[in-house]
């Protein structure tokens, strides 16, 4: 009798191991394979999900864009049901034939995103996108440790920010704020200008302390710098940190990225991937996500749910329009060529 | 006799076929990637993503801009700085480790071991802690009324020799300390009898018998420090712009690969000249037989 149950139980262990072998192969429609960055969710979102519509969720990340496309390119467009990555980068994906068109009657809440993310050069029609946060370039600085008001990007010049700003190694970014201060657009091709600019930001080095792209944040709360442009993330951990920080948007226009998910070409289970989609567009599940990812709320329906304290810096504020934003936009290779030279040398300047 | 060659035989086959994964290995790893590496270097950028297949010499001219070319010289420069002030602490210090009783011989190896247990990036964040406004150093030196006000050190270019110097310390102090370990101390002694100064005979001896520690020491510390970008980016902020840091952004952020690996080739061939000299000039290779 005993030795029955035994086997009885061993070969249900062997039928359950089996049938999770399946799952791995991503075959079973119970599992939803996102692929994106890491800490995109809290936890609660994730195991709500999986509670409520009893698909298992197999987060998979990547921490740079770059790495996503080529394991996606490698892929072949499958393996992944949902990729949440950066404008640019979809806009590549697109155009190597990786990404299905949205099936919009699948996402019932798609009218609660907010229009101003929408229609963008990396999906000007809304076929392929889904956006999910925004990263909106902003001045942050300590009154205390600053003389002057800085209301845009050519306070940055002042003299007497000498050795006190910090500033991300985005030379996209960087660049821009010059393209910015002389009235260009970020995404000319035309190289003349854009070594104009080169020249006008040589003229910021001896105001800069440090390029970084992690933990900048971390300088301006030590009292390292006084003024940063960084990463909209750390701006929120360092507004949160110090509410007296200033957040400033830049008077010369605003640059903006936007985060988006979109449904691989072979996705092996686009379903889960467009419940997932809808989950998260619902307001409150929304605001609760944005709150905790520390990026601009992309589901205007959301920005009413998102509590006090974040308001300021995770919604925009409504003098804030399509007509003063622009996106960084992939640009021609002369032009990117261009620029990372203008870049390279504005950077040895600093030292 | 005979016997003797066909065991001697059988032996180098054997020899052979364990060595025979390494040498698929190294094929399939190195010399591949390499291979891989130079011919990516010859192709054109594509306009949106990765490379078409358009043979160029575009990415070395592209190279001859002076903002690139600098970036070789500023690479070169810390290197040598690197390795100059290394050669001395690590002498002074693997000279010092072998002289002491062997128990406490052991302690010190293990003191230069124990760090690289943990990842060298957070041991760079120790040096931030140390070197940033208000930290560590700061604390200290105000405190004691050295300084009246934060010495502004992180991201200078002090602060990214520091970081060098104590990345790369430990292979020379390895390196020295094993030579003057096996060293012969009966011939400093010799030396001494026959009249030598204390200072002649560390120069005469004691120093041409440890030569080979040292030499080996410094293409162990050079070569690594040529190509180490992040102690640049960490303590230096990244205004010390080295070959490693443009070959990175090259790669990640421009995605222009063939020019990353052009850069990534000309750092290659500049690293190999540099050894191929130092071999030539100090004849480091013949030594390296009498260790």
């Amino acid at each position: 009798m005993k030795k029955k149950t035994i086997a009885l139980v061993l070969a249900a262990l062997m039928i359950l191991a089996v049938l999770s072998g399946c799952s791995k192969g991503g075959s079973s429609n119970k599992t939803l394979n996102l692929y994106t960055w890491e800490g995109m969710f809290p936890q609660e979102v994730l195991d709500g999900f999986e509670k409520d519509t009893g698909i298992k969720i197999n987060y998979v990340t990547f921490d740079y864009d770059e790495t996503m496309l080529a394991k996606l390119e490698a892929a072949e467009g499958g393996d992944y049901d949902l990729i949440i990555a950066d404008d640019y980068i979809i806009e590549m994906a697109i155009s190597e034939n990786l990404v299905q068109k949205l099936d919009k009657s699948k996402i019932s809440r798609i009218g609660n995103v907010n229009p101003l993310y929408q229609g963008q050069f990396y999906d000007p029609s809304d076929e392929y996108t889904v956006p999910y946060g925004a990263g909106v370039q902003t001045i942050v600085y300590n009154p205390d440790a600053v003389s002057i008001d800085i209301t845009g990007y050519s306070d940055l010049w002042d003299p007497s920010l000498a050795d006190s700003v910090g500033i991300i190694a985005n030379y996209r970014v960087i660049d821009g704020m010059a393209m910015k201060v002389l009235g260009y657009s970020y995404n000319i091709n035309d190289l003349d200008k854009i070594a104009a600019a080169g020249e006008k930001l040589n003229e910021l080095a001896p105001n800069i302390r440090v390029i970084k792209d992690d933990f900048l944040q971390d300088d301006l709360l030590s009292g390292e710098i006084s003024a940063a442009v960084m990463y909209t993330s750390q701006v929120t951990q360092a507004v949160m940190e110090n509410p007296d920080l200033k957040v400033v948007y830049p008077k010369e226009g605003i640059g903006f990225g936007i985060m988006a998910g979109f449904i691989p070409s072979k996705a092996p289970n686009a379903d889960a991937a467009y419940k997932f989609l809808d989950y998260i567009l619902e307001p409150e599940t929304a605001a609760a996500c944005f709150e905790w990812l520390g990026y601009y709320c992309t589901t205007a329906a959301a920005d009413k749910y998102i509590s006090e304290e974040y308001q300021s810096f995770l919604t925009l504020p409504d003098s804030i329009d399509k007509g003063n934003m622009e996106m960084i936009e992939n640009i021609s290779a002369e032009a990117d060529e261009q620029h990372s030279l203008v870049w390279t040398t504005f950077q040895s300047l600093c030292g | 006799m005979n016997n003797s060659m066909t065991t001697a035989k059988r032996r180098n086959r054997a020899l052979a076929l364990c060595a025979a994964p390494l040498y698929v290995f190294t094929l399939l790893f190195v010399l591949g990637p390499l291979i891989y590496m130079v011919i990516l270097s010859f192709l054109t950028r594509a306009e949106v993503w990765g490379v078409v297949n358009e043979f160029t010499f575009k990415n070395y001219a592209d190279l001859l801009q002076p903002v690139y070319l600098k970036t070789f010289g500023e690479s070169l420069k810390l290197a040598l700085l690197t390795t100059a002030i290394d050669m001395v602490l690590g002498y002074a210090f693997g000279y010092f480790m072998a002289r002491r009783p062997p128990e406490k011989r052991r302690l010190l190896l293990l003191l230069v071991m124990v760090p690289f247990w943990t990842s060298s990036l957070m041991r760079l964040y120790g040096w931030v802690i140390i070197f940033r406004a208000n930290g560590t150093l700061d604390t200290v030196l105000m405190g004691l009324h050295i300084t009246k006000e934060p010495l502004k050190l992180l991201y200078t270019y002090p602060a990214v020799v520091v970081g060098m110097i104590y990345a790369l310390l430990p292979f020379m102090i390895l390196s020295v300390y094993t030579s003057v370990e096996k060293m012969d101390w009966s011939l400093v002694e010799a030396a001494r009898d026959l009249g030598a100064s204390p200072a002649k005979a560390f120069l005469t001896v004691t120093l041409k018998l440890t030569l080979p520690g040292l030499l080996t020491g410094v293409i162990l510390t050079f070569i690594p420090s040529i190509g180490l970008f992040f102690v640049a980016d960490i303590l230096g902020g990244n205004k010390v712009v080295l070959v490693g840091n443009v070959i990175q952004e090259q790669l990640m952020k421009v995605h222009n690969w063939p020019f990353a690996a052009a850069m990534a080739v000309v750092l290659m061939a500049m690293t190999s000249l540099m050894i191929f000299l130092y071999r030539k000039i100090t004849h480091v290779s013949e030594l390296e037989g009498m260790v």
